[in-house]
């Protein structure tokens, strides 16, 4: 016994021979008998001995040896999933099968669970095991979803049917545990992925979301899912959270928008994509060529270039002939230093999601399935227990929670938007019946407490500084606004009255329009997640209330009243404003018709005002740093960056804040830079048209006021940027 | 040549406090100074943009306006480092009470009276 003799083991050798002498006592597989798998005498006893370990000597002492011994002594591929084979469908009724069965979850369960790092008890030994047994879960994972002997899952589902098929009232805590352990585990299996920054060195397509849809949808699970799900708050109360954390790590990240295309549109989709990507890569490659050098590289061409009283400055390389840009740009790119404090280099991807994911074909006609069967029936039910849950802070929900819920409630609203998109291009005329029905099935996250819910956690997350769950709240915001728009637009005459109630309780609240513009405003290296959410939010918002500011006369009296008083605060703060604004206030003794009429006007009059907090450089850099991405933003991302500047400059004439250098710089290389956008993707032309427009209208203003040579370099305050942008004629452009 | 004790644990070790140059940077006396945005002033009356139908080499003049005047200012820098950098330095109160000043010059006679 060499092995032993070398102590180098990691865990505690008299640990390592209790579970290996566990593990071999369990079972095995048979000599004769042609080779099936054979229990041990004591195996219930053997199995509940391996779970005292896990809870007394692992979970107790803080420590991850037992758990490494079992990864090491295979337990799992090698005896628990025999052992779950044993019990077939036609022995239900075998209770020590059934037994035998339950202890081997209740041991899997603990195994499979999703290691959390960064922990304050991290010990020693954590960082000892944990990068092995990641990789262990893996291989459960693997092991689990794709057993030949048996449908584990499904197995699973069958431990915890008879508890299930109680009445909530009969059930024994006994029977909750056992439904939870079950549930939990299907979470696990779903949750397991490769870590961050790992690469799985096995087949990836046996772990792989689509290998998990698949096994979820052959082994029932999904309807599971769906039973639970429709029956919450009856049968089922605290298992909401749980049901919702596995449907959660089965949809996130994936793409909402190729779920509900069909075959042939998915391939055209995906050869688009392809397509697409190899042409942007073709346009990079071009514009690399436009400098690249034409002859070898010991070519040797030295330049000078002149410059003011008699300096000269050295280049060298021949892509220097080229034009005085390039020089400019050769000169700049050959100094190596760096301002000391630079910010942490942002990265694109989150990480707490993963990747994005790309389904197969299969995987994606199951998951579309799902979905639409869980929108049909689940989704109002436990999307509103867990709504509640959440509000009176029960003591099953836990922080992640929250971000889950709204995650997935802006998940599901972009998925019911889409599967409306899709049937409207199959058959236009059939569904006006359908459409009222439609709405009512996300309707449990369009209520007013969703959005007293939403508000909240709006402003405590921004408070606390919680950005994944801002992130998660934000994008749960601007689906809400999206779907009620879509409302509004149906068609359909209750439809459109309920949306306008809503957008009226919405916008109606001054504190939603100050969190948004403060959140959109205060950006500082939140990666790209929070600023992709954060422009979204805003972008929609604005443009929604701006639709919807002009078309209402019929404001509630309150609300005029309300505005009134504000805006005259706001008009004592803002004294530089024109004369037009107390003129319109002062006489409030008006009959209903007026004020009715005047509310509008009013409401439009507000809206500029709400829209100029939107043109502050806080606001502008945020976009801006936004565009800065510009190569890797897709269409309808460049389109609202788009959309925004073309706001701020054309719409509310505030276009002095675009007007600084580094702004001026990134939009020029935009278009004329040494990597520009690409010319064939749809919105070069708009964005090319805007930064003409702008830079125009920049030079056209240095002409007007000098001085902006200077602001140019500059963040503008607000009283500086009025005069430069309406100088000393500001009379007689607002008469006009 | 060595005491019995021999390693020196025993000597005393003098630190010395190394005078390490100050950094250069662009700060507000910098851009105030000679060099700085008086210069980019005096330069901007030879600047000439062509304005409408002229976008493209408008915006690449100005753009190589400024980037040489940040080069002659503060070589080490690069084009859009340095231009933080002044941006930052903008925040400050001299840089404050400057381009105030020449914002007001920039203003007619007849509104700096009323």
């Amino acid at each position: 016994m060499e092995s032993e003799d070398i102590n180098r083991d990691v865990v505690h050798p008299e640990v390592r021979a209790h579970i290996n002498s566990l593990v071999s006592a369990l079972g095995g597989f048979s000599a004769d008998d042609d080779g099936k798998y054979t229990l041990g005498d004591d195996a219930l006893e053997c199995l509940r001995d391996m779970r005292r370990w896990i809870r007394f000597y692992d979970e107790k002492t803080n420590r991850m040896d037992v758990a490494r011994c079992i990864a090491d002594a295979n337990l799992v591929g090698g005896d628990l999933l025999h052992i779950i084979a044993l019990w077939t469908e036609n022995c239900s009724d075998s209770k020590f099968k059934a037994r035998i069965a339950l202890a081997c979850y209740e041991v899997m369960v603990p195994l499979t669970w999703p290691i959390e790092r960064n922990r304050d008890q991290m010990t020693i030994n954590h960082h000892r095991h944990i990068p092995v047994l990641q990789l262990a879960q893996l291989g459960y994972k693997r092991a689990i979803i794709n057993f030949d002997g048996a449908p584990i899952l499904h197995t699973a589902v069958r431990v915890a049917l008879p508890s299930m098929a109680m009445p909530i009232g009969e059930r024994t805590p006994r029977d909750q545990g056992i439904i939870k352990l079950m549930l939990f585990f299907l979470r696990n299996i779903a949750m397991i992925a490769p870590p961050h920054g790992v690469k799985y060195e096995g087949d990836e397509s046996q772990i792989s979301r689509s290998a998990t849809i698949d096994a979820f949808s052959y082994q029932d699970i999904f309807l599971t899912l769906l039973t639970i799900a429709s029956n919450m708050g009856e049968d089922f109360r605290t298992e909401d959270v749980t049901v919702m954390e596995i449907i959660f790590h089965i949809v996130k990240r994936v793409d909402v928008k190729k779920l509900f295309l069909e075959e042939q549109q998915l391939n055209k989709a995906k050869a688009d994509e392809l397509s697409a990507a190899m042409e942007k890569e073709a346009a990079m490659l071009r514009s690399y060529k436009k400098t690249a050098p034409k002859r070898h590289n010991r070519f040797g061409t030295m330049i000078w270039v002149k410059r003011e009283n008699g300096k000269m400055t050295s280049l060298s390389g021949q892509d220097a002939l080229i034009d005085s840009a390039t020089r400019e740009l050769k000169m700049d790119r050959s100094k190596t230093f760096r301002p000391p404090k630079r910010s942490r280099k942002e990265e694109m991807e989150p990480k707490d999601l993963g990747p994005p994911v790309s389904l197969n074909h299969r995987a994606n006609e199951q998951l579309r399935g799902f979905v639409e069967e869980f929108l049909d029936s689940g989704f109002n039910p436990l999307f509103q227990h867990v709504r509640k849950s959440i509000d009176r802070e029960a003591a099953h929900v836990l922080d992640y929670h929250r971000s889950q819920f709204f995650y997935l409630v802006a998940w599901f609203l972009e998925a019911e938007r889409m599967r409306r998109k899709a049937k409207k291009g199959k058959k236009p005329t059939e569904i006006s019946p359908d459409d009222v029905s439609s709405f009512n099935l996300v309707a449990s996250v369009l209520n007013q407490e969703m959005f007293i819910t939403l508000n909240r956690w709006l402003d405590r997350a921004y408070n606390d500084k919680d950005w994944p769950d801002l992130v998660a709240v934000m994008k749960a915001y601007t689906q809400i606004l999206l779907t009620v728009q879509e409302m509004s637009d149906s068609g359909n005459e209750e439809d459109e009255e309920i949306a306008d109630n809503i957008l009226n309780r919405l916008f109606y609240e001054e504190a939603t329009h100050d969190a948004v513009a403060n959140i959109v405003r205060t950006y500082k290296d939140q990666g790209f997640e929070y600023l992709d959410a954060c422009t979204d939010l805003t972008h929609t918002y604005l443009r929604i209330l701006e639709a919807y500011s002009k078309q209402n006369v019929d404001l509630t009296v309150r609300s005029r009243k309300r505005t009134r008083s504000k805006k005259k605060a706001a008009t004592a703060a803002i004294s530089n404003e024109d004369g037009e604004g107390p003129d319109n206030m002062d006489d409030d003794s008006a009959n209903d018709e007026a004020n009715a009429e005047r509310t509008s006007k009013e409401r439009k009059f507000d809206f500029k005002r709400f829209a100029l907090r939107f043109a502050t450089q806080g606001v502008v850099d945020t976009f801006v740093k936004y565009t800065k991405y510009y190569q890797d933003l897709d269409e309808s991302q460049l389109k609202r960056a788009h959309r925004y500047f073309y706001r701020v400059c054309f719409k509310h004439e505030m276009s002095v804040m675009l007007f600084r250098v580094d702004i001026i710089h990134l939009f020029y290389n935009m278009i004329k830079g040494p990597e520009p956008l690409d010319k064939n993707n749809s919105m070069y032309k708009e964005w090319e048209e805007l930064v003409k427009q702008i830079i125009r209208k920049c030079v056209k203003k240095l002409e007007e006021r000098p001085a902006l040579i200077t602001e140019l370099l500059f963040s503008k305050i607000n009283s500086t940027a009025h005069y430069l942008e309406y100088g000393y004629e500001k009379q007689t452009i607002s008469s006009n | 040549r060595k005491e019995p004790s021999g390693l020196g644990i025993d000597e005393e070790v003098e630190v010395k406090k190394r005078v390490t140059v100050p950094r250069v940077k662009l700060d507000e006396a910098r851009l105030l100074s000679e060099n700085g945005i008086p210069k980019l002033r005096k330069r901007a009356k030879h600047l000439h943009l062509k304005g409408k139908g002229h976008e493209w080499s408008d915006a690449s003049k100005l753009l190589s306006f400024y980037q040489i005047w940040l080069d002659d200012l503060f070589p080490k820098a690069k084009f859009l480092d340095a231009l933080g950098m002044v941006e930052k330095a903008g925040h400050k109160t001299a840089m404050h009470k400057a381009r105030m000043d020449w914002i007001d010059e920039g203003k007619p006679k007849d509104k700096t009276f009323d």
